[in-house]
């Protein structure tokens, strides 16, 4: 989620009308943000914003835009003039298979400060991070226009054929020192890995600008205060996010009131000028407006909604798209512009009419009378993360292997296998409370994946476990007796093995045939493991398979 | 006060103890007097201090007890005694001690002590013979005052001892072995006027059955027996009932709501394939909640079975809107990726499979409690795993006005909200998408979950044709933590069973 820092004085100025911080507050959320914090001593604010699909948001330009749209201060497409130029970016073939497309245009005529050098060095950051998927799918660059001999050339080089000398640092590296010595390019090494070549930008005159995605030269590659005009590239492997990239930039140079100056890019087959500002239409109707709304609204009312949310609108409902945005999939997403510029605070409440009835599903109820023989037994109900680990679910219960999903990118080893059974999970609560009065009886109703090698089932268990001096396999013995007979099923025991019991004092459950669990008197080693010195005697069921039975008969 | 009654309460223990508290205040000094053990004294004791009849005082004292030695010496007599009686003539020392039964150190030592007094004569000729002497035969005749201690009942306060005692037992510490000091805990009791004014009222009388018995109602014998009134606002030890987890009842309170307000449970699968979780859902494959930060992979196996038609559709929906008027995301779909396994990251994935079933109904209303699984670290807001309430209204004809009746109802019946804002929100499966914040009586503002009308890249593949479908989740998990008073997330799945006995229930 993409947070963002401005000056409130800055978006105050670009928007055009003096902003209270609650007044940034409530605007920000047209474009589904949140304000974070305001700090009064800088007047700077920040924003988080939730929609990954709209990145023009992520600049203060891109923020004072859709206010001014929402404020009704600017209607329609937001004004962008691109001047047509002479300069070109020459394609090699090489990059063809490494890092194919490329894009960029010249800002021109406005000193940079610092301000604005930090707020276009954090959209670019935001751009390569979130939108770029850190920056293997688009990554921009700035640098000083005086320092570049046009035309550019984007070619791929051998790793060791090039040295130049990085941004932040002094010595001359080759392509492949920096992926290995620079923190940059260790940090983005990856994108490139298995490559025998690596994308480069230089100009005409062989001067590296950048080692594109990973780092500017530090002589080109360096945009310093007072720079009046800078060269803005962008380059990619997925084309229409690299020119929305650029689009997003440059409509946030000419906000700035720098003349955009368009480059072209020669691949050779083809040329293509950027920034490519796109262009599309989609076509609208009142009947889409209002199947979804609800609203009654008029084609003059659609109209106005949709300029304010920054459209060009023909009479016929044919929408301009702006080209700073790509989200727009189907007509429905030009629906939600038109609510939330009508604002989803004024529409209407209405009470749902259909008539239908509320059902438990069939295994829900299955458990929960479980659970109320359960109590009623005298056992606690307790409940526990279904992440566990290795250490409790086979270790503690002295089991060689459990049949657990394993996942592949634990945060922790601590969370790291969904667990196959529960008793492991009621045993483990007894190390946390040895401190607590005996007798401890409790259970746990709930899902557990069991992994059979080739798939995973989902199974609804209970277990329960019963510690105190005179705990013994007769009081389990008695307890699934007044479980499975209550619930009606009829059952044998079988004599079974199972390493978290005493050899001899646990037997399977048998009903229909079919192995459902089973009970016993746990085994010495097991209570070690948590430190108790009391007895301790379980059972655990597999619901789902009781529950199947129970519906054959 | 009723000292009838308050007599009638009194155990008898506690009639004994208070008749003898007018002579005697320490534990020792009652339980001879009363003939009853220190314990059943001290529980008197007790039992009276309840009930304001006397004060009781606790001070930490020296006892003086018997050591080994000395509780042998309490048996058979001290040595010295032992080395007189058997001097019935002028002997080997060799064989006084073996005729006395002493070892070798105790005889010297009766040797040392013995002469001090002049109570033997010792000759030396091949060996050393001793005789008994007139004193001797004086002290054999009368008991020592050392003696005369060891026969007392021990423990013995130390600050009791007469002058006499105090040098028998100065004597006796010397000696190895035969008393020793603690310091201990003592107890005396001192009648309060309420309890001399019951002892002046009379507590002689009988105290009452202490217990009925199977026996006396077997044979009657009950008739005409009175009870010892018992105090009843008694402190009692706790005894903690059985119940149902607090966390657990409030989500089956929910799931009642959702079936009284006409929604059916689905339910599914933790380890799910990314078609359901993800790409039925219209997430395209690239989304960022589609890497290894926003999803738990499985190691095995690594994929599951997708129904193929299915597959298809969705493939379609994703790569150019096939089945609807959308531009599809424009990318090439991978059908490796969408059999993936995931643990489940959100509840949805239930309701696209509800909307694939041939149970759908329509008009239909839908709910799961379903517990998720995302790759956070844990901490007071994140708990390892989570549960989500979400569901579906299926319905031709349902628009936003209708999920903000829904909202709002929700909003009311869970979170007890007066009033509810929403904001516009970005779920990759709906549009409009809307969040839920409800005005709480007293915590403000506080944000309850995400919802929207479902896309029509949703609903066309997987139903087959486009009805308006509401969506919307709930962070249950947040509700049940205003409802239940919970600071920490994690207490949810508390490990603690003395806070989980007494968790506060709805």
């Amino acid at each position: 989620m993409p947070t963002i820092t401005f000056s409130l004085e800055d978006l105050s100025g670009l928007v055009g009308k003096k902003l209270s911080v609650d007044e940034v507050d409530e605007l920000v959320e047209y474009g589904k943000g949140e304000l974070e914090s305001h700090d009064a001593a800088t007047g700077e604010v920040t924003v988080n914003f939730d929609d990954t699909n709209l990145p023009y948001l992520w600049s203060v330009e891109g923020v004072a835009r859709m206010m001014r749209g929402i404020l009704g201060l600017h209607k329609g497409l937001a004004p962008i003039t691109v001047e047509g130029g002479p300069r070109t970016i020459i394609v090699d073939d090489s990059v063809k298979d490494i890092r194919p497309f490329i894009s960029g245009f010249i800002a021109k005529g406005k000193k940079v400060d610092d301000y604005l050098i930090k707020q276009f060095i954090q959209l670019q950051d935001k751009l390569d991070e979130s939108f770029g998927k850190r920056r293997s799918k688009v990554a921009i660059g700035i640098y000083s226009y005086e320092k570049v001999k046009f035309p550019i050339h984007y070619k791929a080089t051998a790793p060791e054929s090039v040295s130049f000398v990085p941004l932040g640092f002094k010595k001359e590296m080759t392509q492949a020192e920096i992926l290995e010595e620079h923190p940059k390019g260790k940090e983005y090494a990856s994108i490139l890995e298995g490559m025998d070549r690596y994308p480069l930008l230089v100009d005409d005159e062989g001067k590296v600008l950048s080692f594109t995605p990973i780092i500017n030269s530090d002589f080109t590659g360096r945009v310093e205060i007072g720079d009046e005009h800078l060269v803005i590239e962008a380059t990619g492997t997925d084309e229409e996010a690299m020119h929305l990239a650029m689009n997003i930039f440059a409509y946030a140079f000419a906000e700035r009131g720098f003349t955009i100056e368009s480059l072209e890019v020669d691949y050779g087959s083809k040329k293509v000028v950027t920034p490519l500002l796109f262009d599309d239409t989609m076509k609208l109707t009142t009947e889409q407006v209002h199947k979804i709304t609800g609203l009654d609204l008029k084609k003059r009312e659609i109209i106005d909604l949709l300029e304010r949310a920054g459209y060009d609108v023909s009479s016929s409902l044919n929408v301009s798209l702006p080209a700073y945005r790509r989200d727009q999939l189907h007509p429905y997403d030009l629906v939600e512009d038109i609510a939330i510029a009508y604002g989803y605070n004024n529409f209407p409440e209405v009470a749902l009419k259909s008539y239908t009835i509320g059902t438990k599903s069939p295994i829900s109820a299955f458990k929960d009378a479980f659970r109320e023989l359960c109590v009623g037994s005298g056992f606690q109900e307790i409940m526990s993360a279904f992440l566990s680990n290795k250490s409790v679910m086979e270790e503690l219960m002295q089991v060689k292997k459990a049949p657990l999903v394993r996942i592949s990118n634990p945060m922790s080893e601590t969370y790291s296998v969904v667990r196959s059974w529960i008793l492991p999970e009621l045993v483990d609560m007894l190390r946390h409370n040895t401190h607590v009065e005996y007798p401890q009886r409790i259970f746990e109703a709930g899902t557990v994946a069991v992994n059979l090698g080739k798939n995973v089932v989902d199974y609804e268990k209970v277990a329960l476990l019963s510690v105190h001096d005179k705990a013994n396999y007769t009081e389990v013995r008695s307890l699934v007796d007044y479980l499975l007979s209550v619930l009606g099923f009829s059952y044998t025991i079988e004599d079974r093995e199972h390493d978290s019991f005493i050899p001899g004092r646990v037997g399977k459950i048998v009903v229909e045939g079919q192995d459902v669990g089973f009970l016993g008197e746990l085994h010495p080693a097991v209570l070690d493991g948590v430190g108790v010195e009391m007895p301790a005697c379980a059972l655990e069921l597999n619901l789902t398979n009781l529950f199947e039975i129970s519906q054959k008969e | 006060m009723d000292m009838k009654k308050l007599a009638d309460s009194l155990h008898a223990y506690e009639r004994k103890v208070l008749v003898a508290l007018r002579t005697v205040q320490s534990v020792a000094e009652l339980a001879s007097e009363t003939s009853l053990q220190p314990i059943e004294v001290m529980r008197g004791l007790q039992w009276l201090e309840n009930k304001e009849l006397i004060t009781l005082t606790e001070d930490e004292q020296e006892f003086i007890e018997l050591d080994s030695n000395g509780k042998l010496y309490a048996e058979k007599g001290l040595p010295e005694r032992r080395f007189l009686k058997v001097l019935d003539r002028e002997k080997t020392l060799d064989a006084v001690a073996k005729d006395a039964d002493l070892s070798r150190e105790e005889s010297t030592v009766c040797i040392g002590v013995l002469k001090s007094k002049a109570a033997i004569e010792l000759r030396k000729e091949k060996g050393l013979f001793v005789s008994l002497t007139e004193q001797g035969s004086k002290l054999l005749e009368k008991e020592s005052l050392e003696e005369q201690f060891l026969a007392r009942s021990f423990p013995v306060l130390l600050d009791s001892l007469s002058a006499e005692e105090k040098f028998a037992f100065d004597a006796l510490m010397k000696r190895k072995q035969i008393v020793s000091l603690v310091r201990k805990k003592s107890y005396t009791g001192v009648l309060t006027d309420l309890g001399r004014e019951l002892i002046s009222v009379g507590v002689s009388g009988d105290a009452g059955e202490e217990s009925l018995t199977p026996d006396m109602l077997t044979s009657g014998s009950w008739k005409g027996k009175q009870f010892r009134r018992y105090d009843v606002g008694i402190k009692v030890p706790k005894k903690p009932g059985a119940r149902k987890h607090h966390y657990g009842r409030f989500l089956d309170e929910v799931r009642e709501q959702f079936m009284a307000l006409g929604f059916s449970e689905m339910s599914g699968p933790l380890v799910e394939t990314e078609f359901w979780g993800m790409d039925a859902l219209f997430m395209p494959q690239f989304h960022s909640a589609r890497d290894i930060h926003g999803a738990y992979y499985t190691e095995t196996p690594k994929s599951g079975e997708v129904d193929k038609k299915y597959m298809e559709l969705v493939k379609g929906s994703h790569e150019n809107g096939k089945g609807t008027i959308s531009k599809g995301w424009g990318y090439q779909f991978s059908q490796q990726k969408t059999q993936q396994h995931i643990l489940r990251t959100q509840g949805t994935a239930l309701s696209a499979r509800m909307l694939a079933s041939p149970d759908l109904k329509i008009p239909g209303k839908y709910f799961s409690i379903a517990r998720c699984f995302r790759p956070d670290v844990v901490d007071a807001t994140h708990a390892p795993d989570f549960n989500q309430v979400e569901g579906i209204v299926v319905e031709e004809g349902l628009d936003f006005r209708h999920l903000k009746g829904l909202l709002n109802m929700f909003a009311k019946e869970f979170a007890h909200a007066t009033k509810i804002k929403i904001k516009p929100a970005y779920f990759p499966f709906t549009e409009p998408s809307a969040e839920l914040f409800a005005k709480h009586p007293d915590l403000g503002w506080i944000e309850l979950g995400g919802s929207g009308i479902l896309r029509p890249e949703v609903v066309k593949p997987l139903l087959g044709r486009e009805v308006s479908v509401l969506a919307w989740g709930l962070g249950i998990d947040r509700i049940a933590m205003f409802n239940l008073g919970i600071k920490d997330i994690r207490e949810l799945f508390s490990r603690k069973l003395d806070f989980i006995r007494g968790a506060k229930v709805i």
